[in-house]
C-alpha cells in the first residue's frame, strides 16, 4: 500500500505516456514533440521548482505569476526606452530580487501568513506591471531580435538539438537540487517545515532563511518571465499569470511521491512533465480546451488524494 | 432556582484500578464525595490524579471501577454516562470559543434558542443572565465577546455553562483552576465554590496549592504513586502531614553517583534578568555543576531556560564562560548552549521525519564540506554515534521519529544537545513522559555531561529526581529566585516547603 502510494504517481505518468504513443503513434513519442514539450514547458518548470524552495518550509508564494509579468514587463520598457539588452535583463532580476524580499519580509519579519502576504503582492506586482506598460504590449521594434533569438536558439548535445529554454530550465533544476538537498541551507529549509519552533529552538535563522528562499523564488519567477518575454517576442501585464497554479499544482502532484509528503524538486520534475504530457497529449487529440481543464484538474485531485487516503490509513 | 439538588448526597468511588502496560497508575483507590463538602485532591506529578480525572469523566476506561451513589451502583463507561451521571468538569484548559459572546458561550452545549429560524438574542442572554446568577456572577455581561473576559471570568463562564445543563449536576471536579489567576479571582472563584456548596454541591477539588486546599477543603485525599496516602477532613491534619504524604514514598529510581569535580570557573553567570513573568534573576554555574531549577507549576522554569537561551526577548546580561551570550538560540547553540526543551513534540522534533535530522538539526554546517556541501554519510554516521551513546532503540537511522516511545523521542533531543560537546546544557523536564527505562538512561547522561565539565541548568517537577541529579537548587518564587540550596542533605518535603514559600512548614520528616 504504502508503495502503491508512493509510486502511484510514478506509474500514473507512465499510464499517461503509454496512453498517448497508442492513441498517438505517429507523433507523440518522436524527438521533435518530446523535444517542443520541453521547450514549452520551461518556464512552467522553472516556476515549480523555485516554487518548491519556499513550499519546502511549508510557506507559499502566489505573487509568482504576476512577478513573472512584471519582470517581462520592465525589461520590455528598458528594451523600449533604449537600453541595452543586459540592462533590461538585469532590471528584470532586480525587481524578482526586490519582489521576493519583500514577500519575504512580510512573511518573517512582519509574521504575516505567506498565503495572505503573497495575495497581496500578487496584486501590487500585477498592478506595477500594468502601470510601467500603461496596460499595452510592448512589442515589435521594441524588443530587440538578440533577446528574442535566444529562445529560438537550439544547442547540440548528446545528438540532440536542445532548445536553449530546456537547458536554461535544466539548469535551474540542478541548482534547486544542489541547494535544497545537498547544502545546510536547503536542509534548514526543510527543518523550518518540519517543525518550525522545534527548529527556532535549535539555532536555526527562521527569519533570515525564510528572508532569501523567498527571494530566491522572486529571481526565479522573473527569470521564467524572461524566458517568456524572449519566446513570444513581447511582454505584457498579464502574459505570466496562468503559472502560479500550475506551479503548485505540479509541486502538489511531487509531494505524493516523497516519503513523508515533503516537497522534493525532482517529484516537482515529474508533476511538471505529467501536465505537460497532458496538455500536449490532450491538444494532439483536439480535445477541447475546457475539456482539457476538466481533465487536468480532475488528474491532480486524484493523485493527490490518493497519497492523502494512504496518510489516513497509517494513522 | 439552585443549580444542584439540596438533597445532599454520598458517591462513593472504589476499587479504581489503572494501569498503562504493566505500569499500574492507580491502585485499589477509594474515594468518597459527600454532596455539600468540597473534597481535595493532591499529590505530586505522576501521582495518578490526572488519570483519577480523566477515569471520572469516561474519557479514560479504568481496568476496575465500582461507583455508587446514595448506595446504588452506577456504570460509568463513557463521557455520555458521567454526564447522565451528573459528573461535570473544569478542566485546566478551558474550553471556551473566544470569538463568541458570553451567552453563546454558556449556551454552547445546547440548542441556541430561535426565532424564526434566527438566534434569539433575548432569550439566549436571558438565560445567560440567570445561569450565572446562580451562583452570584452578577457582573459579567452575557453579551461580551468570551475573549475578552480575564481567566477568572472565563471560569464562571464555564461554571456557568455546566450547570445550566438540563440533567442536575451533582458533582463538580475542578482541575487546578486558580492555577492561573490572581489573588482576587482565585477570591472571587471561592466565594462562587462557597455558594455552590451551600446548594448542596460536591466539588472534587485538585491543586497543588497548600494555602488554599486548607482553607476551602473539608476533606483531603492524597495520591502517592497510585494509591491513596492519606485521606482525612482537613481540620484534623496538617500541613506538615500532607506533604510527608505526597512525597513520602520510597525512592523509586536510583540516580547516578555525585561525580564530585566541580571546577573553579564560573560556566554562566546571569545578572538581573527579566523576562516574561521573571525579574530580578542573578545566579552564576560552575564549570561541572548541576543546578536545579523548582517552583510551583509554571513558576516560570522554562521562561528561565528559554531566555537564557535567548529564544523569548530579555534584558539584563547573560555571560557564556566570561562572554556576553547574544540574544538568539542561534548564537546560544553556536557559543556552546544546548536546549532540550519541555515540550517535545512540540518544540523538540521533526515528527514525520527521520531520526538523522532530527539529531543533525542545529549541526548542519559541521556535518558539510567547508561548510558549503551537506554530506548525508556524514549526518548518517554522527546520527549512528550518538544513537549509540544515548542507548536509543530504533530499528532503521531514518525511521520516522513519530514511531518511536516518548523516551527514545527524548533520547533523540538528548543526543542533539550533546552532539558538538556543549559548554552549557539547558533541560527543561528532562524525563517529562519518559518510561523508568529510558530514565535510568537519561540520569546517566545528565551525570555524564557534568562529569565532562559542562554546567547544566535543569528544571523538574519531580522533586527526589532534582535533589538526586542536581549539586545546587534555586527555587522560584513570584517571579524571582527565592533562594539558591545546596542538595546534601535536602529531603523533598523541605524542598516542597520552600516551593510553597511557606516558612511555618517545619520539616516533615
Amino acid at each position: 500500500m504504502t508503495h502503491l502510494r508512493r509510486y502511484g504517481t510514478l506509474i500514473g505518468f507512465v499510464g499517461i505516456l503509454l496512453f498517448f504513443w497508442w492513441e498517438l503513434p505517429d507523433t507523440f513519442l518522436t524527438q521533435g514533440n518530446l523535444l517542443n514539450i520541453s521547450r514549452q514547458v520551461s518556464m512552467l518548470a522553472v516556476v515549480a521548482f523555485v516554487m518548491t524552495v519556499v513550499m519546502a518550509m511549508g510557506d507559499f508564494d502566489l505573487s509568482v505569476g504576476s512577478m513573472a509579468s512584471l519582470a517581462g514587463v520592465v525589461a520590455g520598457v528598458s528594451f523600449a526606452a533604449g537600453y541595452p539588452i543586459w540592462v533590461g535583463v538585469g532590471a528584470a532580476l532586480l525587481a524578482g530580487l526586490a519582489g521576493g524580499l519583500f514577500n519575504g519580509f512580510l512573511v518573517s519579519v512582519l509574521r504575516i501568513l505567506p498565503f495572505v502576504a503573497t495575495l497581496g503582492t500578487l496584486t501590487v506586482f500585477s498592478g506595477l506591471a500594468f502601470l510601467a506598460s500603461d496596460g499595452r504590449t510592448i512589442s515589435g521594434a521594441n524588443i530587440p531580435d538578440a533577446f528574442s533569438q535566444f529562445a529560438r536558439l537550439r544547442v547540440e548535445m548528446l545528438g540532440l538539438p536542445m532548445p536553449s529554454l530546456t537547458l536554461l530550465a535544466i539548469a535551474v533544476l540542478v541548482m534547486v537540487w544542489v541547494v535544497l538537498e545537498q547544502t545546510p541551507y536547503g536542509r534548514r529549509l526543510y527543518a523550518i517545515g518540519g517543525n518550525m519552533e522545534a527548529a527556532r529552538l535549535a539555532g536555526t535563522r527562521i527569519v533570515k532563511l525564510r528572508l532569501t528562499a523567498f527571494a530566491f523564488t522572486g529571481v526565479g519567477a522573473a527569470i521564467a518571465g524572461l524566458m517568456y518575454a524572449s519566446r513570444v517576442a513581447s511582454a505584457n501585464p498579464t502574459q505570466g499569470d496562468g503559472l502560479m497554479l500550475d506551479a503548485i499544482a505540479a509541486v502538489f502532484l511531487g509531494m505524493t511521491m516523497s516519503d513523508e509528503g515533503e516537497p522534493r524538486v525532482l517529484g516537482t520534475l515529474v508533476g511538471v512533465l505529467i501536465l505537460a504530457v497532458l496538455d500536449n497529449g490532450l491538444s494532439q487529440m483536439s480535445v477541447d480546451s475546457y475539456v482539457r481543464e476538466i481533465l487536468i484538474g480532475g488528474i491532480i485531485l486524484m493523485a493527490v488524494a490518493s497519497g492523502s487516503l494512504g496518510g489516513l490509513r497509517r494513522r | 432556582m439552585a443549580a444542584f439538588s439540596v438533597r445532599a448526597m454520598q458517591i462513593e468511588l472504589s476499587n479504581l484500578s489503572k494501569s498503562y502496560g504493566t505500569a499500574p497508575v492507580l491502585r485499589d483507590v477509594k474515594l468518597t464525595l459527600q454532596g455539600g463538602q468540597v473534597h481535595a485532591l493532591m499529590g505530586e506529578n505522576g501521582a495518578g490524579k490526572s488519570t483519577l480525572i480523566r477515569v471520572l469523566a469516561g474519557v479514560t476506561p479504568a481496568d476496575s471501577i465500582d461507583l455508587t451513589i446514595d448506595g446504588r451502583a452506577v456504570n460509568l463507561r463513557s463521557a455520555a454516562d458521567a454526564a447522565d451521571l451528573g459528573l461535570r468538569f473544569v478542566h485546566q484548559e478551558l474550553n471556551i470559543v473566544p470569538q463568541l459572546t458570553v451567552a453563546e458561550n454558556i449556551g454552547l452545549s445546547r440548542p441556541t434558542p430561535t426565532r424564526l429560524g434566527l438566534i434569539d438574542w433575548g432569550k439566549l442572554n436571558t438565560r445567560a443572565t440567570a445561569a450565572l446568577a446562580r451562583f452570584g456572577a452578577t457582573h459579567i455581561d452575557p453579551r461580551a465577546q468570551a475573549g475578552s473576559l480575564g481567566t477568572g471570568d472565563r471560569i464562571l463562564i464555564v461554571l456557568a455553562g455546566l450547570l445550566a445543563d438540563e440533567t442536575p449536576a451533582r458533582v463538580l471536579v475542578m482541575d487546578e483552576p486558580t492555577a492561573a489567576l490572581t489573588h482576587a479571582e482565585a477570591d472571587r472563584l471561592f466565594a462562587v465554590i462557597a455558594e455552590l456548596k451551600a446548594q448542596g454541591a460536591a466539588v472534587l477539588y485538585v491543586s497543588h496549592r497548600m494555602e488554599e486546599v486548607m482553607q476551602i477543603a473539608d476533606r483531603v485525599t492524597v495520591l502517592r504513586d497510585g494509591l491513596v496516602a492519606m485521606t482525612t477532613p482537613t481540620g484534623t491534619t496538617t500541613k506538615e502531614a500532607v506533604i510527608h504524604a505526597m512525597t513520602g514514598r520510597t525512592l523509586t529510581h536510583v540516580y547516578p553517583p555525585r561525580r564530585g569535580t566541580i571546577h573553579s570557573g564560573n560556566v554562566l553567570e546571569v545578572d538581573e534578568l527579566s523576562a516574561g513573568p521573571l525579574h530580578g534573576i542573578s545566579f552564576s554555574l560552575r564549570h561541572g555543576e548541576t543546578l536545579g531549577i523548582a517552583g510551583l507549576e509554571n513558576a516560570g522554569q522554562s521562561a528561565l531556560l528559554q531566555a537564557i537561551l535567548g529564544a523569548v526577548p530579555r534584558r539584563g546580561a547573560v555571560r557564556l564562560a566570561g562572554n556576553l551570550a547574544p540574544a538568539s538560540p542561534a548564537s546560544a547553540w553556536a557559543a556552546g548552549m544546548a536546549y532540550v526543551p519541555r515540550e517535545r513534540r512540540r518544540e523538540g522534533l521533526m515528527l514525520g521525519r527521520g531520526i538523522t535530522p532530527n539529531i543533525t538539526l542545529p549541526h548542519l554546517a559541521a556535518h558539510a564540506w567547508h561548510g558549503i556541501f551537506s554530506s548525508a554519510k556524514a549526518e548518517r554516521d554522527t546520527a549512528t554515534r550518538l544513537g549509540a551513546q544515548v542507548a536509543l532503540k530504533y530499528d532503521r537511522v531514518d525511521q520516522n521519529v513519530a514511531t518511536l516511545s516518548g523516551g527514545n523521542q527524548q533520547k533523540i533531543v538528548f543526543a542533539r544537545a550533546i552532539a558538538s560537546d556543549p559548554r552549557l546544557v539547558l533541560l527543561d523536564e528532562p524525563t517529562r513522559g519518559v518510561d523508568v527505562g529510558a530514565r535510568a538512561d537519561i540520569y546517566a547522561l545528565i551525570a555524564g555531561l557534568g562529569a565532562k565539565g559542562a554546567g547544566v541548568l535543569m528544571t523538574s517537577s519531580d522533586l527526589p529526581e532534582l535533589i538526586g541529579l542536581c549539586d545546587r537548587i534555586a527555587v522560584l518564587r513570584d517571579g524571582t529566585i527565592g533562594c539558591i540550596i545546596p542538595t546534601d542533605d535536602l529531603t523533598p518535603a523541605r524542598l516542597l516547603s520552600l516551593i510553597y514559600g511557606d516558612t511555618t512548614i517545619k520539616d516533615a520528616s
